[in-house]
């Protein structure tokens, strides 16, 4: 947050110690783009402002919000608004930091965007394990209940909304939208086959809208500043700002908020503080959360924005950027990825449930030393058999990164066979204590 | 519902290159199916929700970039479905790896084999071979989930019909998918068991052994079965099943396809009624002989000619003596339409006035499939069987010496009435009974026929909502047993009647030579599939 700290946007309250509270973000202009779109917008004007702001959700997939809200079928009859706080792809950690510090401004794009799609009862549903998070936005949902933001008749506007908030139970699966709405109804966390689409049969079999925590957290400004002063942010295509989550190797592993599209090379090197050791160059990237295709060191010279990641094989998924030197043994880095992907599948559909579990089995063998060379053609096998045909994208999720690891490494994959040991268990061991 | 009618029924679209058109609603797995192509399924059943996660239903669709399963994909106009592309039989090819690879591949042992779904698509949509080479993921086996009904975990492929099944069907919500990945299981929610009325078709609907019934688990190979269409005798439901017999003996009855009767379905004791016909002694073997006049003490054994004589001349004379009204029928709903349309000819020849048919009524109609009449064709007797007295009335007029000859077909009064009934009915000059089994009422008869047990013969019955439906047989029948109808027709003729018949199509068509609904009507109008009389008007 170093340099960035001036036009920071998204975390411009997190300064003050006291930011969790309503009083410290009334003090920041809070809660004035909820009245302003309470009484000086339609519902309609609302979403055509998101619209035009180009707003993408943060979530990972990066569909455009505004356009999700357009499909919430108009007039009366139940419809939701789900707020998916259930954060858990290994390497972020950006909407826990604005549940924890800045729970009102998550709120208040929440809020708004319930008045948008005409929705009168909002769920959040978070994480299981964010025990803080969960009681910061208790506590932030009774401060703004008492100041009428929630409530019947929302600040005299005659809107009436009503939040609820919900625990998970811990499954990773359950930040996929539909387990998650299967979650929230009190099933097993099984996602649902589609279509029909949430817009169509969402929570309670009504029509629903899920929404990411750093997605709605930029509605406010997009409310108050309008939608030209926000699609100046960024890219065209991708505008605004963005929270980056950096972890591994470097030396300021932390959160930090840029336009989309700021350079990876400068995220890691300048703003993260670079490589943690001098004497450990830069081996991969996972520019996206876990789920994302692995970049080699020679390919980031990226821009970390969805279309710029799409064109160079990888994602931006949920902008959790992985970093590892190269003490990394990258058989070993799959090898924990897929147990956890193992873990968390749901089960349900075939591919997923025994893939997912095969692929740790071939891993394990590889990384000991007793795998084989056709081992590296089954792992990109079993991708293809897969990848695109599992329920939801979990599948993807695991194919995506097996696939990716053993061809930008295949010779560190090949290094194991031919060696019949892994090179840096041995190598790294000493140091590692 | 206006928006709906005005699309058209029906959609055009291509599957492996062929034009089908088919109604709109229908999905690609049926669609396929009209145009003879198989596309594999395990997790889609047609009577129930469609879960989707098997995924072997994948195929290709032109401008989608994804293969989609089948079973959730309804037909569109145009659409172009390749079952057989690269990128399809890619997907299919994988799931069936992916399916197995956990599988114990127990196929000699276990019951499903020879009906099982996984092996039959491996058969046809596998690769024949494995890459898999680690340790597999291993379950509890035999477990016990309820009282029919046993689980091998390891066997399971979670399709989760069986859930749907207890949540869509029966609605008892007993079964539950549990853990995650590949240690996923299907098992009972905590505190309950598989204990519904139905539980035997989470067995039937099983596409591999995971579910097995425990009656018949290790029982049979099903390959030696020979299945025999036919009804259920439990209720007046008429449930149409397959009779699975080996070596002369059913060892299983499975629901078959019924859209009118039954859809997918039948109760766990219409599946285990065969049990019932499997007793020890029959009327047939009661004494040495292949016929027997029984009246304890007495008996003699006799052959049917014989015995048929002997009946018919006995009846002539009490008719002769004290007149028909002395002359009374218990017909039955256990009875095939035949057998009682004999019955009540038999009456009528006699000038027999009375003809009662005793109830046997157990538990509630359920809404599903089961009712609390237990026999299959009280309303074949109501509509052909000359009904017209109460069981207390004929007891009590034989007690008082009304009635001096009766004949019991299929029934037990002495057993089911007791001693009032004993005393009544063993003071007639002639008890005449036609059965299988050796009831209370067979050891009180001056005769007693033996007649064929369900299994052993043709037949007709009607069900409660007036469905005219074929047993079949698939056994054969005990010593000398008859259906009932060929001894009664016999008395028939030696009473001066027509002659007997000598083909169950010859005494269906006498037994539809009368007025009626079922006048003018042949077994082959009947067909596997029954007939609808419930409209049908009385002349």
């Amino acid at each position: 947050m170093t340099d960035g700290r001036a036009q920071t946007l998204l975390l411009k309250n997190l300064h003050r110690s006291d930011s969790a509270t309503l009083e410290a973000y009334l003090q920041g202009g809070g809660y004035r783009a909820l009245a302003r779109a309470l009484k000086e917008m339609t519902p309609e004007q609302v979403v055509e402002e998101v619209k035009a702001s180009g707003l993408r959700g943060r979530g990972g997939a990066g569909f455009p919000t505004g356009m999700k809200w357009g499909f919430m079928p108009k007039g009366p009859g139940p419809k939701y608004l789900v707020l998916n706080a259930d954060e858990s792809e290994p390497g972020t950690f950006k909407d826990r930091l604005l549940l924890e510090r800045d729970p009102h401004l998550v709120l208040e794009g929440f809020l708004i965007g319930c008045y948008a799609v005409g929705c009168h009862h909002g769920f959040i549903y978070i994480r299981g394990e964010f025990v803080r998070p969960y009681r910061i936005l208790l506590q932030a949902v009774q401060e703004a209940r008492a100041r009428g933001y929630v409530g019947k008749n929302l600040l005299g506007s005659g809107y009436d909304l009503e939040i609820t908030v919900y625990r998970g139970a811990g499954a990773y699966i359950c930040g996929e939208e539909t387990a998650l709405l299967e979650s929230l109804e009190g099933k097993l966390g099984h996602p649902r086959l589609k279509p029909p689409f949430p817009a169509q049969v969402g929570l309670y079999g009504k029509p629903t809208s899920v929404n990411n925590v750093e997605t709605v957290a930029n509605v406010p400004m997009i409310v108050e500043m309008g939608a030209n002063w926000y699609g100046n942010i960024g890219r065209p295509k991708n505008t605004g700002p963005k929270l980056f989550c950096l972890s591994g190797h470097v030396r300021r592993p932390g959160v930090y908020e840029f336009p989309l599209g700021i350079p990876l090379r400068e995220l890691i090197y300048q703003h993260a503080g670079g490589m943690l050791r001098d004497d450990r160059p830069l081996k991969a990237v996972v520019p996206g959360g876990s789920s994302v295709p692995v970049l080699r060191a020679d390919q980031i010279d990226v821009l970390m924005d969805f279309d710029s990641l799409a064109a160079a094989g990888t994602l931006l998924g949920s902008a959790g950027v992985i970093v590892m030197d190269d003490s990394v043994c990258m058989v070993d880095a799959l090898l924990n990825l897929a147990r956890f992907y193992a873990h968390e599948s749901c089960g349900q559909c075939t591919p997923c449930r025994e893939g997912t579990g095969w692929y740790v089995q071939i891993l394990e063998r590889l990384e000991r030393g007793a795998g084989r060379k056709s081992d590296l053609d089954l792992l990109l096998d079993l991708s293809d058999r897969i990848q695109g045909n599992t329920i939801c994208p979990l599948g993807d999720a695991v194919a995506m990164p097996v696939r990716s690891y053993v061809t930008q490494f295949r010779e560190e994959f090949e290094e194991h066979v031919a060696t019949r040991r892994c090179p840096r268990a041995a190598a790294a061991a000493p140091g590692r204590a | 519902m206006a928006e709906e009618t005005q699309q058209p029924a029906e959609v055009t679209l291509t599957i492996d290159g062929e034009t089908v058109t088919v109604p709109r609603e229908m999905n690609l797995i049926q669609a396929a199916a009209k145009a003879g192509i198989e596309i594999p399924s395990f997790c889609f059943h047609h009577r129930l929700s469609v879960a989707g996660n098997c995924r072997i239903c994948l195929v290709e669709i032109e401008k989608m970039p994804k293969n989609q399963i089948a079973c959730s994909t309804r037909v569109a106009p145009g659409m172009v479905v390749k079952t057989r592309s690269e990128k399809a039989v890619k997907g299919r090819q994988g799931v069936m790896e992916f399916l197995l690879i956990n599988h114990p591949l127990d196929c000699p042992i276990c019951d499903k084999a020879g009906e099982c779904i996984l092996q039959s698509h491996s058969f046809h949509y596998g690769t024949g071979q494995s890459r898999f080479e680690g340790e597999k993921v291993h379950g509890d086996k035999q477990v016990d989930l309820g009282p029919h009904i046993v689980f091998d975990a390891e066997r399971c492929i979670k399709c989760t019909r069986c859930i749907r099944f207890c949540d869509e069907v029966t609605h008892t919500h007993e079964l539950g998918f549990f853990n995650r990945g590949d240690h996923s299981i299907i098992g009972t929610f905590p505190g309950r068991r598989l204990d519904n009325a139905y539980s035997g078709c989470t067995s039937d609907i099983c596409p591999v052994g995971a579910l097995t019934v425990k009656e018949f688990r290790f029982k049979q190979r099903v390959w030696f079965l020979k299945n025999t269409a036919s009804i259920c005798s439990g209720c007046a439901r008429g449930c149409n099943v397959y009779l699975g017999i080996h070596q002369n003996r059913i060892w299983r009855i499975m629901p078959r396809e019924s859209e009118a009767v039954n859809k997918s379905w039948i109760c766990d004791e219409g599946r285990l009624s065969y049990e019932r016909y499997q007793i020890a002694e029959r009327l047939a073997d009661a004494r040495s002989g292949p016929m027997v006049g029984t009246a304890a003490g007495t008996a003699r054994p006799l052959m049917p000619r014989a015995a048929w004589e002997e009946a018919a001349a006995t009846l002539g004379e009490v008719a002769r003596k004290h007149g028909g009204a002395s002359i009374a029928a218990i017909t039955s709903g256990h009875a095939t339409l035949e057998e009682q349309a004999a019955l009540a000819e038999l009456m009528r020849t006699l000038g027999g006035t009375r003809t009662a048919l005793p109830v046997h009524e157990r538990g509630e109609d359920d809404g599903l499939l089961i009712r609390k009449d237990k026999t299959m064709n009280s309303r074949g007797a109501l509509l052909i069987g000359g009904v017209n007295a109460r069981l207390d009335e004929i007891v009590a007029a034989a007690a008082k010496g009304e009635i001096r000859a009766l004949i019991v077909l299929r029934e037990d009064p002495i057993g089911e009435g007791g001693e009032e009934a004993g005393a009544a009915l063993g003071t007639l000059d002639l008890l005449l009974t036609l059965d299988w089994r050796v009831t209370p009422t067979v050891r009180a008869s001056d005769l007693a026929l033996p007649v064929c047990a369900y299994g052993e013969l043709d037949g007709s019955a009607m069900n409660f909502e007036g469905r005219l439906q074929l047993l079949r047989p698939g056994l054969l029948p005990h010593g000398e047993s008859d259906p009932a109808w060929r001894p009664l027709y016999e008395m028939v003729a030696r009473l001066g009647g027509e002659p007997a018949p000598q083909s169950f199509r010859d005494a269906f068509r006498r037994s539809a030579s009368r007025p009626g609904p079922l006048f003018g009507l042949d077994t082959p109008a009947v067909g596997t599939a029954g007939l609808d009389l419930a409209n049908a008007k009385e002349p």
